[in-house]
C-alpha cells in the first residue's frame, strides 16, 4: 500500500466512529452553513468514502429529505462519483444539459425536482489520497468565478483537515517531519552563512556563494556540507574563498 | 462574480502565486479583520522550541511572535506543544505566573487578549495561529469558528505541496526565511565566543531582552558587525549574561 492508501484506509475506517464525534459534525455543520454564505450557494454537503467504497453524506446545510435523496443517490452517480474517483473539481455543472448530465441522469433529474439548476463538486484530498467531496447546489442558474472556485476548493481542504484532525495518523506525524526537515535544513544553512563569514571576516552573502560553490562541485548536498561544517568536521580552509 | 465576505477573500488568496516565495499569500491585515481582532501570526515550528514566523500582520503581532521566541515563552509554545488552543480573553487577568516575563511586555505592547489555535495535521501539530486584540473579551462563536476554519485551510496549504518546502530547506532564491538574521548571526557568534550554536543563540536572546530590542534587529546588527561577542575580557562574567558588545 503507498502512503496515500493507508490514509485512505486509515479515514475509511474511522468513518463509524466520525459520525459518533460531535465536535467534528458541528463543525462541518457549521462549515456547510459558511459555505452558503461564502459562496452564495442555495445548499451544500460533505460527502466522505465508507468501508464500502461508497460515498457517505457526513454533513449537509439542511436537511430537508429531497436534499438528502440527491446525496443519497451518488451512491452509485453522480458528480461527487466521479469527482472522488478522479480527484479532479467538477465545478459549474448544467443539470438543464442533457449532455452535461448524460453520466448521472437519474442524479441530474431528482436534482432538478428539488429546484437546483448548477451543481458542483471539489475534491476532498490530502495530496494524492481522495477522501470524499464537497458538493456544491444552486437553485439559480450562476457560475463559480474563478476566485469563488478557490473559496471552494479551500473549503474543501478545511473539512479534510478537520476531518484528519480526529485521527491519529503516522502519516500527519511523516508530513509534520518533512516539514521539520526543511525548516532544520533551512537553520543550517544560515548558521553556517554565519560560521563562515565570521571566520573569513566577510558577508553572509559571500560565505553563502562559497558554500553553493561548494556543494556543487563536490557533489555535495547544501544541507550536508552545512552540517558538516558547523559541527567541525569539514576545514573552512577547505572551501575555496570568493 | 467576487467572493463575499472578507473571509471569502482571505480564503481565495490564502495559496502565494507560484514563484512569489511565500508560502502564505493572503493579506494577513484583512484575516485580522475578517476575524474581528487587531492581528494576526501563524508560526511553524521547528522543533527544541524553534520556530519560524510565516505570516503576519505588521507592528504588535510580529513583536508578539518575536518575544515568544525571544523569551520561549506565551501562548505560542504552550499551543506548539500541547497542541491545544489556548484562549485569553484578557491578559490582565491572567496570574502573572503564567508567563512571568511575557505577561507584562505583551501588556506593554497593548495587547489585552491573545487566542492561540494549533494548526493539526491529524494528531501532529504543525504550528500556531495566535490572534490578538488591543480590547478584551473572549472571541465569539463566529470568529471562532472562522478562525478555524482559516487554520485547517493553512494546514492544508502548508502539507499540500511538498515542492515548497523543497525550494525552502535548500534556501532558493526568493524563498523567505524571517528569522535568517537571526540564525545566521547564532552561526557568527559561536564563531565570536567560542561556544556552541544553542549556547550563541542563548546569548543573542539574552543581548536583545536585556536591551528591550527587537530579536531580529540586533540579529541584523551582528551580521552586519555592528555588535559583536568577542570572548570577554575576563571579566568573570557568566557565560549567559556574556557577550553583546556595542560597535565595532
Amino acid at each position: 500500500m503507498t502512503r496515500e492508501e493507508r490514509l485512505l484506509a486509515a479515514v475509511i475506517d474511522a468513518v463509524d466512529t466520525l459520525v459518533d464525534d460531535f465536535d467534528l459534525i458541528d463543525f462541518l455543520h457549521m462549515l456547510c452553513d459558511r459555505c452558503l454564505e461564502l459562496l452564495d450557494v442555495s445548499a451544500v454537503g460533505v460527502m466522505i468514502e465508507d468501508p464500502g467504497g461508497r460515498l457517505q453524506l457526513i454533513a449537509a446545510s439542511d436537511e430537508h429529505t429531497r436534499l438528502l435523496e440527491l446525496f443519497a443517490l451518488q451512491h452509485d452517480e453522480g458528480p461527487c462519483v466521479e469527482c472522488h474517483r478522479s480527484g479532479a473539481a467538477r465545478l459549474n455543472i448544467d443539470l438543464t444539459s442533457p449532455v452535461q448530465t448524460s453520466p448521472f441522469p437519474v442524479f441530474a433529474g431528482r436534482a432538478r425536482k428539488a429546484g437546483f439548476v448548477v451543481s458542483h463538486a471539489l475534491p476532498m484530498r490530502l495530496r494524492e489520497a481522495v477522501i470524499g467531496a464537497l458538493n456544491l447546489f444552486d437553485a439559480r442558474p450562476q457560475n463559480l468565478s474563478p476566485a469563488d472556485a478557490r473559496v471552494a476548493q479551500a473549503l474543501a481542504d478545511v473539512a479534510t483537515i478537520a476531518i484528519l484532525q480526529h485521527r491519529t495518523l503516522a502519516h500527519a506525524n511523516q508530513q509534520r517531519a518533512q516539514m521539520h526537515a526543511a525548516l532544520t535544513s533551512r537553520i543550517l544553512i544560515e548558521q553556517a552563512k554565519g560560521v563562515l563569514a565570521e571566520r573569513w571576516n566577510t558577508g553572509v552573502d559571500d560565505a553563502f556563494d562559497a558554500l553553493r560553490r561548494h556543494a556543487r562541485s563536490h557533489q555535495l548536498g547544501l544541507t550536508q556540507l552545512c552540517r558538516q561544517l558547523i559541527e567541525g568536521q569539514l576545514d573552512s580552509e577547505a572551501i575555496a574563498r570568493p | 462574480m467576487v467572493p463575499k465576505g472578507d473571509l471569502a477573500a482571505v480564503l481565495a488568496s490564502l495559496l502565494p502565486a507560484p514563484g512569489s516565495g511565500g508560502l502564505v499569500g493572503a493579506d494577513a491585515l484583512r484575516c485580522a479583520r475578517a476575524l474581528g481582532v487587531d492581528g494576526v501570526a501563524v508560526s511553524v515550528t521547528v522543533g527544541s522550541g524553534l520556530n519560524e514566523l510565516l505570516w503576519s500582520t505588521p507592528g504588535v503581532s510580529t513583536q508578539l511572535e518575536d518575544l515568544q521566541f525571544t523569551l520561549g515563552e506565551g501562548p505560542g509554545p504552550e499551543v506548539a506543544a500541547s497542541g491545544t488552543a489556548v484562549s485569553v480573553p484578557d491578559l490582565v487577568r491572567e496570574p502573572v505566573d503564567r508567563w512571568p516575563v511575557l505577561l507584562p511586555e505583551a501588556l506593554a505592547l497593548g495587547i489585552r487578549a491573545v487566542f492561540c489555535l494549533p494548526l493539526l495535521a491529524g494528531s501532529a501539530c504543525l504550528g500556531t495561529m495566535t490572534l490578538q486584540r488591543a480590547r478584551p473579551g473572549p472571541l465569539e462563536e463566529m470568529p471562532l469558528a472562522d478562525a478555524w476554519i482559516v487554520t485547517h485551510a493553512l494546514t492544508a496549504a502548508l502539507v499540500q505541496d511538498a515542492g515548497q518546502w523543497a525550494a525552502f530547506a535548500a534556501a532558493e532564491d526568493g524563498s523567505d526565511f524571517y528569522r535568517a538574521a537571526v540564525h545566521q548571526a547564532t552561526g557568527m557568534i559561536s564563531v565570536q565566543a567560542g561556544v556552541s550554536l544553542a549556547e550563541a543563540l542563548i546569548r543573542l536572546r539574552a543581548h536583545a531582552f536585556r536591551h528591550g530590542r527587537p530579536l531580529n534587529e540586533v540579529a541584523e546588527d551582528v551580521v552586519a558587525r555592528r555588535v559583536h561577542f568577542r570572548h570577554d575580557d575576563g571579566d568573570g562574567r557568566a557565560p549567559l549574561a556574556g557577550g553583546g558588545t556595542e560597535g565595532p
